[in-house]
């Protein structure tokens, strides 16, 4: 451990695993499978997206199948969980088993314990051995190795022998709500842990130092106009500090040339905060009131890299203009998995009425009020970046780089 | 892939839940069944300095019927309302949109109001229940008020939650016998997120109904009143009579440029419509 990092904050935790009474202490963000594993030894239990995708970590919390990667440990206070070295001795676990094994339904065994849980599942709720519920309930367990044929027989079969032997499909009781949630009880609790509110300017000092051309994974386009004539909206444009004034969390640091810029932005998206750093080149042709804004950032974890090109046009009444940006973008980094492309652009468009709006108050000679969302270095939450904000941070950069 | 440090309180009641989180000072998140905050914290896109786990809270869990409302604690999930033990507001409604959330082992621990706070408007509930024209009742410190779904998420992933505020309950009216429901979804991979949602909630017999759109990476786009959609009237038969150049204008007016995309969206509405003039189809369970 590094000296800085602060000693882990521990509560206790006591619940059942596979039929034993266990007491230890978790941390709040150890997860189910994590908890199991590391403290446990039960390595059968299988990790492998980490984020509820692939189904390895399926196992039994209070009798029905949960995913141990998204459910942390320490609200499953009380709880029985079961893993898969839990079921040796059930019946019908021993009955996948042999199915298993007879239908070649697992090559490499990754995927096994996960998918024998939702097998099992399967096995007690599906009234017929219909081989099309089968296929769609193990959509939320991932097997690279078996085409599924060989499980979706091995399910089948047993379902079909069972409802033969007059076993019917059931739905167990249980209380409402989600499963391993029990009523809290009077343990003690940690306190809050109030971390410092990031840096001076929120954003890590890791931080893209030059830009290079790329081709953008996802762009767009956004248009709004402004009741000032064309000339003087290029002119503003051209201002860099002037734009970072009029976009939401953006900020400038330095402009060592008129054709770059270093700065950041800070944006957030519901629970997402990301605080990018960054550097971006500029371009401007005034015959053509066209501009370009290349840069790059990153926020430690995740980088992004944004071109904006945005032209001002006369609008369709004298003394207004229309502007467009084309905003292009790459995101690279836990944002990219969390992979959602298209809501961007309804934040974007939210941004962009709100940069359009404090343009023309910049224009008119007012000065922008500092919006209430971003204020100075402290965001509600601690920032990362996000896919999302990714883009839009990508993009914001390029914009208020300008 | 781990979550960064955070704090952890388990409230026992909404109370308590509103006074850690107003001593936060934003830095809270609320935690129901953590489906879609899981993945966020495991990837460290959400970092809060503290959680608040309100899934013990023993009010969030459990249902009531109001007169003509059906009232949903937040705390309820996907599972309850697709097994039955949450009742539904009219035949196979609920329990149909709830089987097709994602995976079993999903919806066993995620939740009707965690969804809905969340706000990802590829999410199925709401678009469901926009429009099954459902409202939230959000609790606070300071009491308790009620929102329509439109004036409760404000955009992709935001909603009018004040930091002290939790989504309590979902409102949701019962469904007259005459009404039919029909909810489509489009996905790639069965579980996945939606790229496009179509549900219809209409009467033919009082000639009333209400159309969504859902899935366009913003809040749902809304029919209130879906006759527009129907040439002007909702009779029998109306399936036949679905206009797509009106979905189509107003996918245009919110900001769905793309020809392809405007085109999955309106077909997976009218899948919808055609689904609510007949029998609801058992197929269209996606869950197992």
């Amino acid at each position: 451990m590094n000296a800085h990092v602060r000693p882990p904050l521990k509560a206790p935790l006591s619940l059942t695993v596979n039929g034993r009474s266990v007491e230890a202490e978790v941390e709040p963000r150890t997860h189910l499978a994590d908890f199991l594993r590391e403290e446990l030894d039960l390595t059968g239990t299988h990790l492998g997206c980490e984020h509820g995708v692939c189904g390895a970590c399926t196992l039994l919390v209070d009798g029905e199948p949960a995913r141990g990667c998204i459910t942390f440990a320490a609200t499953c206070g009380d709880a029985e969980i079961v893993t898969i070295e839990g079921l040796d001795d059930d019946e019908l676990t021993a009955e996948l088993r042999a199915a298993f094994n007879r239908e070649h339904a697992l090559q490499c065994g990754f995927c096994t314990p996960g998918m024998l849980i939702a097998a099992r599942d399967l096995a007690l709720r599906l009234p017929e051995p219909d081989e099309r519920r089968i296929r769609i309930g193990l959509a939320g367990n991932l097997c690279r190795c078996t085409g599924y044929a060989g499980i979706v027989r091995a399910i089948r079969s047993v379902i079909a022998e069972r409802r033969d032997r007059g076993i019917a499909a059931t739905v167990s009781e249980r209380p409402l709500g989600p499963v391993g949630a029990h009523r809290p009880g009077a343990s003690p609790r940690s306190a809050p842990d109030r971390r410092e509110a990031a840096s001076a300017s929120g954003i890590p000092a890791s931080a893209a130092t030059s830009v290079r051309e790329f081709t953008p994974a996802e762009t767009f386009e956004q248009r709004f106009s402004v009741a000032f004539p064309p000339e003087r909206v290029f002119a503003l444009f051209g201002h860099v500090k002037e734009v970072a004034v009029c976009l939401p969390g953006a900020f400038v640091e330095a402009t060592p040339s008129p054709e770059r810029v270093e700065g950041g932005i800070r944006v957030k998206v519901g629970p997402i905060s990301a605080a990018f750093r960054g550097v971006a080149n500029i371009e401007r042709d005034e015959a053509t009131r066209r501009g370009r804004i290349l840069g790059a950032g990153a926020d430690g974890r995740s980088a992004a890299q944004g071109e904006v090109r945005y032209e001002v046009r006369p609008g369709s009444e004298p003394e207004t203009s229309d502007v467009v940006l084309t905003v292009g973008y790459t995101l690279k980094g836990p944002l990219a998995q969390f992979g959602r492309p298209g809501l961007v652009r309804d934040v974007a468009a939210r941004l962009t009425a709100e940069f359009a709006r404090n343009l023309e108050t910049r224009l008119s000679g007012r000065a922008v009020e500092a919006e209430p969302s971003a204020p100075s270095g402290l965001n509600p939450f601690r920032l990362v970046a996000g896919l999302i904000l990714g883009r839009l941070t990508g993009w914001l950069n390029r914009i208020r780089s300008r | 892939m781990k979550a960064s440090r955070f704090a952890l309180e388990r409230p026992r009641d909404l109370e308590e839940a509103g006074a850690l989180l107003a001593g936060a000072g934003g830095l809270a998140k609320v935690l129901a069944g953590g489906q879609s905050l899981g993945p966020m914290l495991n990837l460290r896109l959400v970092e809060p300095a503290l959680v608040v786990d309100v899934s013990g809270v023993a009010e969030l869990r459990r249902f009531d019927h109001e007169g003509g409302t059906l009232v949903i604690g937040a705390c309820c999930t996907h599972a309850d309302i697709e097994d039955g033990r949450v009742p539904d507001v009219g035949a196979d409604m609920l329990a149909r949109v709830a089987s097709g959330i994602a995976y079993r082992a999903v919806r066993n621990r995620g939740t009707i109001g965690g969804s809905l706070s969340h706000a990802d408007p590829a999410a199925d509930w709401l678009s469901a229940l926009s429009a099954l024209g459902a409202t939230v009742e959000i609790a606070s410190r300071s009491g308790r008020h009620r929102l329509a779904i439109g004036d409760f998420v404000t955009g992709a992933l935001e909603t009018s939650l004040q930091a002290d505020e939790v989504l309590a309950a979902v409102r949701i009216p019962m469904v007259p016998e005459t009404a039919r429901f029909g909810f489509v979804k489009h996905a790639r991979k069965v579980g996945e997120f939606a790229h496009a949602i179509g549900a219809a909630l209409i009467d033919p017999e009082r000639g009333t109904g209400r159309c969504v759109i859902g899935a366009i990476d913003a809040p749902p786009l809304v029919f209130p009143d879906a006759s527009v959609l129907f040439g002007g009237s909702i009779r029998p038969g109306f399936a036949s009579e679905f206009d797509r150049s009106v979905a189509d204008r107003a996918l245009i007016d919110a900001g769905v440029t793309d020809p392809v995309a405007r085109h999955v969206h309106i077909e997976i509405l009218r899948r919808a419509v055609i689904q609510a003039e007949g029998e609801p189809l058992v197929e269209t369970r996606a869950a197992a």
